[in-house]
């Protein structure tokens, strides 16, 4: 395995009783998109203030390509910082914001100027240089702080929430933009967000988070398909969780019935929760249901309904279809086995990924035999 | 309403500048009272600039007020700096209570207690003794002057300029001194003008031999008024607008410079 560029091991911050970070460990590898995603006030800023230096961890210890550096100041860390607020200096023009850096390095003044332009051309600001920054708009000011972030050419790119100031369709573009500038920089991007959408949208790894852990890490199908306990269902995307029980192996029960599913390796009769998204419910005639609901509602989003509904258990579902249905009409709910996912509680990551391999290689020679 | 309300205004600026316009007035009166209006005159302005005593101490003032505002300034620019530093709640409030307390407590108490401690410590009173007791006042003006300008700057940009690999001394130079610049500069300003009218805390600490002007018309007015008296203030109102409105086209000029920047932008 090779060395991962910055790793996090065991690492706690404290803030006199309050504990924001519990015993965080995470790797990052060069020349990918991460993205650190939760709600506000789990402690993702906290990792990244972490990283970039500005904040002494309690305990644990931060490595760049294997060398500790939890003593080595801001100034001397290799790794650059887009801040949520941009922190453009409001007393320099765009182009002396971004030659900052380069000036404190005392590279002379035309290779700075010539770095100072490529950069601003790659962030779509050739003409700006000479602009206060107060005369610039939002997204204009966050490329401003982008710019100043790469001219120095750091390994790894720290966002801290750099999209949140923008409107709806601006921030959209920008999630191109910042994709694909850290594929054409080949750089490590370190991302944080509390918009799920936008980790989906970028990541090539997404770490989740809520109070100060780690709940789970991987890429996004893989987090979105096999969320890891009730939190990250129902933060990633929207979610039908209801509470049933493990019958055997491929076997499970909620709703007062048995359904077959794709999870094993969990003793029978012990309580879980299952997920089914609601893009995976299809509604049906009554005959081919697995599942009865009543309508309750319905709204119209553009390129689908919206549909909540109830069935005789009284439990509530979520249905997203592109075809409308009526309200107050009892219609039938089908999913397929790979559909419904299991969590079990209290099942951390690790135990999920050990659980999933013992049965997927049962699975695998399984079929070899066949 | 609205009429009302420009008529009180009028006569509010009336009740303000009146007394000094009287003043003004009989300083181009002939004769040496100010009971009756004796046709014009330059005569008072001629003995004022002929005056070598009066001069003299319009320039030890100047001088005075100069020098003690610029070390003010410094001082209390640094004095600001670690009090915003301070991260301890309980430390920052003291500090920023035993600065406010010399802001409101009276004249005459930091006056008498100056004289009190210049002589008991045996230093002679005059030029330094003034200047220590202006400069002593001065500072709380220039920290809280400096104080709000430093909490509206984010503590980011320093974050940003350390990302960037800027040193402690690199972010005080190049990033807090420039965004807190108004701040130190109005510090000085009303640190100038503190020390100009002040008269109480000077009064305590003048001793023999040395005197301020807002010392010296005070003492001449026990004597009976004198139209020089009249002609200075004269001198030093056109003095104090042309200060206004200097800085009032620096401001402008600021001003429309952004104005044009902003419209670039457009």
């Amino acid at each position: 395995m090779t060395q991962p560029m910055i790793e996090l091991r065991h690492v706690t911050q404290r803030y006199g009783t309050h504990t924001i970070l519990k015993d965080v460990s995470l790797a990052l590898e060069s020349g990918k998109f991460y993205t650190l995603l939760g709600p506000s006030g789990c402690g993702k800023t906290t990792i990244l203030r972490a990283i970039g230096g500005f904040d002494q961890v309690t305990a644990g210890d931060i490595f760049f390509d294997g060398k500790r550096v939890n003593d080595l100041p801001a100034n001397r860390r290799n790794v650059n910082t887009v801040f949520q607020d941009y922190a453009l200096f409001p007393n320099m023009t765009v182009a002396q914001n971004v030659a900052f850096g380069l000036t404190i390095k005392k590279m002379p003044a035309d290779k700075r100027d010539d770095e100072v332009a490529k950069a601003l051309k790659l962030v779509r600001l050739s003409d700006y240089g000479n602009r206060a920054i107060s005369a610039l708009s939002g997204g204009q000011q966050q490329r401003v702080a982008i710019a100043r972030a790469i001219v120095m050419q750091p390994r790894v790119l720290l966002l801290d929430e750099p999209l949140s100031a923008l409107d709806a369709k601006l921030r959209r573009a920008m999630q191109y933009e910042l994709r694909d500038l850290q594929q054409r920089l080949g750089i490590t991007f370190l991302f944080v967000t509390h918009d799920q959408e936008e980790a989906l949208a970028m990541s090539d790894d997404i770490f989740v988070m809520n109070a100060g852990e780690i709940l789970q890490s991987g890429s996004p199908v893989a987090i979105y398909n096999e969320p890891v306990n009730h939190f990250v269902a129902d933060f990633i995307g929207e979610s039908n969780i209801l509470p049933g029980h493990m019958v055997a192996d491929y076997q499970v029960s909620f709703d007062n019935r048995t359904f077959e599913c794709v999870d094993a390796g969990i003793p029978s009769n012990e309580p879980i929760e299952i997920v089914i998204r609601p893009e995976d419910l299809t509604l049906t005639d009554l005959d081919h249901a697995k599942l009865k609901v009543t309508i309750d509602n319905q709204l119209f989003r553009g390129d689908y309904y919206e549909i909540g509904a109830t069935d005789d258990q009284g439990h509530s579902w979520l249905i997203h279809s592109v075809r409308a249905t009526v309200e107050g009409q009892q219609v039938g709910l089908t999913f397929q086995p790979d559909d419904l996912h299991v969590m079990r509680l209290h099942e951390r990551e690790a135990d999920f990924e050990a659980r999933l391999e013992t049965y997927e290689e049962v699975e695998g020679t399984a079929h070899d035999e066949a | 309403m609205k009429k009302l309300s420009r008529v009180y205004l009028v006569l509010v600026f009336i009740v303000l500048y009146l007394p000094i316009l009287y003043l003004i007035a009989y300083s181009f009166s002939q004769g040496t009272t100010m009971t009756n209006y004796h046709g014009f005159t330059w005569q008072h302005y001629r003995d004022l600039f002929a005056d070598p005593r009066m001069l003299a101490i319009v320039a030890d003032t100047l001088l005075v007020a100069l020098l003690s505002s610029l070390i003010a300034t410094l001082i209390g620019t640094l004095g600001a700096l670690s009090i915003h530093r301070t991260s301890k709640r309980v430390t920052r409030d003291v500090l920023l209570s035993l600065n406010n307390i010399l802001m409101v407590s009276p004249d005459v108490i930091i006056g008498a207690s100056f004289l009190i401690f210049f002589t008991t410590l045996k230093v002679p009173l005059g030029f330094t003794s003034v200047l220590l007791s202006h400069i002593a006042f001065e500072i709380p003006i220039v920290v809280l002057m400096i104080l709000p300008r430093l909490r509206e700057m984010s503590p980011s940009l320093l974050c940003a300029a350390a990302d960037l690999g800027a040193t402690t001394r690199q972010q005080l130079n190049k990033i807090i001194i420039p965004f807190i610049t108004p701040g130190i500069m109005a510090g000085f300003f009303m640190a100038l003008t503190y020390s100009l009218d002040d008269f109480a805390v000077t009064f305590f600490v003048t001793g023999n031999g040395f005197s301020t002007l807002s010392v010296e018309i005070y003492s001449r007015a026990r004597q009976g008024i004198n139209l020089e008296i009249n002609a200075l203030s004269g001198v030093m109102f056109i003095f104090s607008l042309l200060l206004v409105g200097g800085y009032y086209l620096l401001q402008q000029g600021n001003a429309k410079r952004r104005q044009r920047s902003q419209e670039a932008a457009q």
